[in-house]
C-alpha cells in the first residue's frame, strides 16, 4: 500500500505541474496527433494529457521504487517493508 | 464517580490504543470542545461556504469564478486571465508560499491545524462518524463488534453520508472548470459529458479516500509542506507545546490531593491529550513532526485542568525558548521580530506590491502581428507593394471595444480595406489586414513597420507593435 502511494503520489503532483506548464504554453485546440489535428473536445485533450503526464510519472516513480529495493528483497529473503524511516525518501 | 477511576481506566484504554495503532493504524478520535475548537470550525465554515458558494456567485453575467480551460480563460470577478497572464499565477504561487513561510515561522504549523483542505475535510467527515456512530467509545465498540444487521445499518449509513459529502465535493469542484449552471442542469437530467462524469468522480473518490480513510497518514506519509516545515521554525517559533517542568513526573491522584507532596507534576496522566490528537500521537514527549498543530490537545488538557482546579495551559502555545526561560507572552511578543521572520517579511510585502502593481497595469488589449506565410510580398494594381499580417486583437477588458488600425514607418504606407475592428468583451477576433507600400519608398529586403491599435473610445488603450515589411528585388 505504501509503495503504491509512493508511486501514485508524487506522480500525481507532478503530473499536475506538467499539465498546468504544457497547457499554458500549448493550446489544446492546436495539438496534432500523428499528424492529424487533434478531434477530441478540449476537455477530454486535457484530461487526458492529465492522465498521460500522471501515468509517464508514475513510470518514473516505479522505476525509483525498484531501483530502491534493498539487497535483502532481492536476494529474496523476504521482501518487507520499504526503508521504516521517512528521511530515507 | 471519583476523577481516579476514571482516570486510570483511561490510562489502561490508552495502553490498548497504542497497541491498536501500532497493528492497524486505525484512529479512534475523541471529540473536543473549547477555545481551539471553535477556532478550527470557524475555518471549516469559513473555507467550505467560500469553496461551496463561491461558484454560483453570479457576476456581470457570468460565474464570478470560472477558470474555464476549454476557452482558456480564468474569470476571477472583473479580472480576465488569459494564457499570457500565467507570470500572475506564477507570483500568486510564491506569495502563497512566502505567506506560508511566515506563518510557519511565527506560528507553527497554523496551515495544517486550521486551515489546510485535509485537515478541514477530515473535521468534517469526523464529524459526521459522531453523529452516526457516536462517540470514540462507542466507534470502538462498533469497530471490535462481529458485523450484524445493526452494525451493517450504522456503517452502510456512515459510508453514504460520506459519499453524498463526496460526491457534492467533486461536483462543486468541476462547477469551477465547467459553469456550474450548466452542470447543474445536467445534473437535473443526469447528462454529464463523459469527463465531467469522470473528473467529479475522481475528485469525488480522492475526498473520500484522504478525509475518510487516509486522514492523518496523509500528513504523515504524504504532504511534502509536513516534510520541510522544519526548516522554517526556530526556537522563537509558536508550537504546541507540554510544559515538561511544570507536568512531570505525571501520575493519577485523587481530586484536591496535595500531590506536590507526593513529588508529583500537574500532569494527570489523564491521556485524554493522546485520545483527542488526529494523529495519534503523545505531545508529551516534545515536539514531533507528525503534530500538525491543531492544538486539540491544548483544548482536551485545559478542560481536565478546569476540573482539577488547576490553572490551564499545561499544554499550550508556547516557543522553545519561552519554556526554557519561563517566559510569559510579552515576552514571546517580544521575540517575532527577528532577521528571519523580517527578512519573510520583506520579501512577501515587496513581491505582492509587485504583483498589484502589475494587476493594476496589466494591459486590456493586447495585438500579435503575425506575417500572412503563404504570400511574402506581392505587386498590386498602381504598382504599389502589398504585405499581409494577421492581427490577433485580444480585448483583455470586460466590455466590447471598437479599435481603430494604422500603420507606419515608412513614406506613403497605408492599410488597405477595413481600418477598424469591433471587439466583443473578453475575447479576441484575428483579422486579415493587407498593407501598401509605393515601391520606392523603402530599401529592398525588410523594413520596419509599426502597427498601432487604438480603442475608439479612449486614446490610452492602445498598442504599438513592430513588424517587417518586406520589399522584393
Ligand atoms: S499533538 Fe496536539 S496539536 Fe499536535 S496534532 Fe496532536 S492534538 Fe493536534
Ligand atoms: S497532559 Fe493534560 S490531557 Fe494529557 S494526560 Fe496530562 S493532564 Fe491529561
Amino acid at each position: 500500500m505504501q509503495r503504491l502511494l509512493w508511486v501514485l503520489w508524487p506522480s500525481f503532483i507532478v503530473a499536475g505541474v506538467a499539465e498546468g506548464l504544457f497547457f499554458t504554453v500549448v493550446n489544446p485546440q492546436e495539438l496534432y496527433l500523428f499528424g492529424e489535428p487533434v478531434h477530441f473536445s478540449t476537455l477530454a485533450t486535457l484530461s487526458i494529457g492529465f492522465l498521460a503526464f500522471w501515468a509517464i510519472c508514475a513510470g518514473s516513480s516505479l522505476f525509483t521504487c525498484f531501483l530502491q529495493k534493498t539487497p535483502g528483497e532481492i536476494n529474496g529473503r523476504g521482501c518487507g517493508q520499504p526503508p521504516a524511516s521517512p528521511a530515507a525518501r | 464517580m471519583t476523577t481516579e477511576t476514571s482516570s486510570s481506566s483511561a490510562t489502561t484504554e490508552q495502553a490498548q490504543d497504542v497497541a491498536l495503532f501500532e497493528v492497524h493504524k486505525k484512529i479512534q478520535v475523541r471529540a473536543v470542545s473549547g477555545i481551539f475548537a471553535t477556532w478550527r470550525w470557524a475555518l471549516v465554515w469559513f473555507t467550505q461556504l467560500l469553496f461551496y458558494g463561491l461558484c454560483w456567485l453570479p457576476w456581470n453575467g457570468r460565474q464570478a469564478v470560472l477558470l474555464d480551460l476549454v476557452e482558456r480563460k480564468f474569470y476571477i470577478f472583473g479580472l480576465v486571465f488569459w494564457p499570457q497572464d500565467v507570470i500572475f499565477l506564477a507570483g500568486l504561487l510564491i506569495i502563497s508560499a512566502y505567506s506560508l513561510f511566515l506563518f510557519t515561522a511565527v506560528g507553527g504549523r497554523l496551515w495544517c491545524g486550521y486551515a489546510c483542505p485535509q485537515t478541514v475535510y477530515t473535521e468534517i467527515f469526523l464529524w459526521i462518524e459522531q453523529k452516526i456512530e457516536g462517540d470514540r467509545n462507542a466507534r470502538m465498540k462498533l469497530d471490535a463488534a462481529p458485523m450484524s444487521a445493526r452494525k451493517f445499518m450504522i456503517r452502510g449509513s456512515r459510508y453514504a453520508a460520506w459519499v453524498a459529502v463526496a460526491l457534492w465535493t467533486g461536483f462543486t469542484f468541476v462547477g469551477y472548470f465547467t459553469p456550474i449552471k450548466t452542470l447543474s442542469s445536467e445534473l437535473m437530467t443526469l447528462s454529464f459529458g463523459p469527463w465531467e462524469t469522470f473528473w467529479i468522480l475522481f475528485y469525488g473518490a480522492f475526498t473520500y479516500a484522504f478525509a475518510g480513510h487516509l486522514r492523518e497518514q496523509v500528513c504523515k506519509y504524504m504532504c511534502p509542506y509536513a516534510r520541510f516545515q522544519g526548516v522554517m521554525f526556530d526556537p522563537d517559533t509558536l508550537t504546541i507545546t507540554y510544559d515538561e517542568e511544570r507536568g512531570e513526573p505525571r501520575g493519577t491522584r485523587k481530586k484536591g490531593a496535595d500531590y506536590k507532596t507526593q513529588g508529583k507534576g500537574d500532569c494527570v496522566d489523564c491521556g485524554i491529550c493522546v485520545q483527542v490528537c488526529p494523529t495519534g500521537i503523545d505531545i508529551r514527549q516534545g515536539l514531533q513532526y507528525e503534530c500538525i498543530g491543531c492544538a486539540a490537545c491544548i483544548d482536551a488538557c485545559d478542560q481536565v485542568m478546569e476540573k482539577m482546579a488547576y490553572p490551564k495551559g499545561l499544554i499550550r502555545y508556547s516557543t522553545e525558548h519561552a519554556i526554557a526561560q519561563h517566559w510569559g507572552w510579552k515576552d514571546i511578543a517580544g521575540h517575532i521580530v527577528r532577521p528571519r521572520v523580517v527578512i519573510y517579511t520583506v520579501i512577501l510585502v515587496a513581491i505582492t506590491a509587485a504583483w498589484f502593481w502589475g494587476l493594476a497595469n496589466k494591459p486590456v488589449l493586447r495585438v500579435d502581428v503575425i506575417r500572412d506565410r503563404a504570400t511574402l510580398a506581392r505587386e498590386v494594381e498602381n504598382g504599389l507593394i502589398e504585405n499581409l499580417y494577421r492581427l490577433q486583437v485580444m480585448n483583455v477588458s470586460e466590455s466590447a471595444e471598437r479599435y481603430s488600425m494604422s500603420v507606419t514607418g515608412l513614406p506613403g504606407i497605408r492599410l488597405a480595406g477595413e481600418t477598424e475592428i469591433e471587439v466583443p468583451a473578453a475575447s479576441n477576433k484575428s483579422i486579415l489586414v493587407q498593407v501598401r507600400v509605393p515601391p520606392e519608398s523603402g530599401k529592398q529586403g525588410s523594413n520596419v513597420v509599426f502597427f498601432d491599435v487604438k480603442s475608439t473610445r479612449n486614446d490610452k488603450i492602445a498598442v504599438h507593435e513592430k513588424a517587417t515589411f518586406l520589399i522584393p528585388r
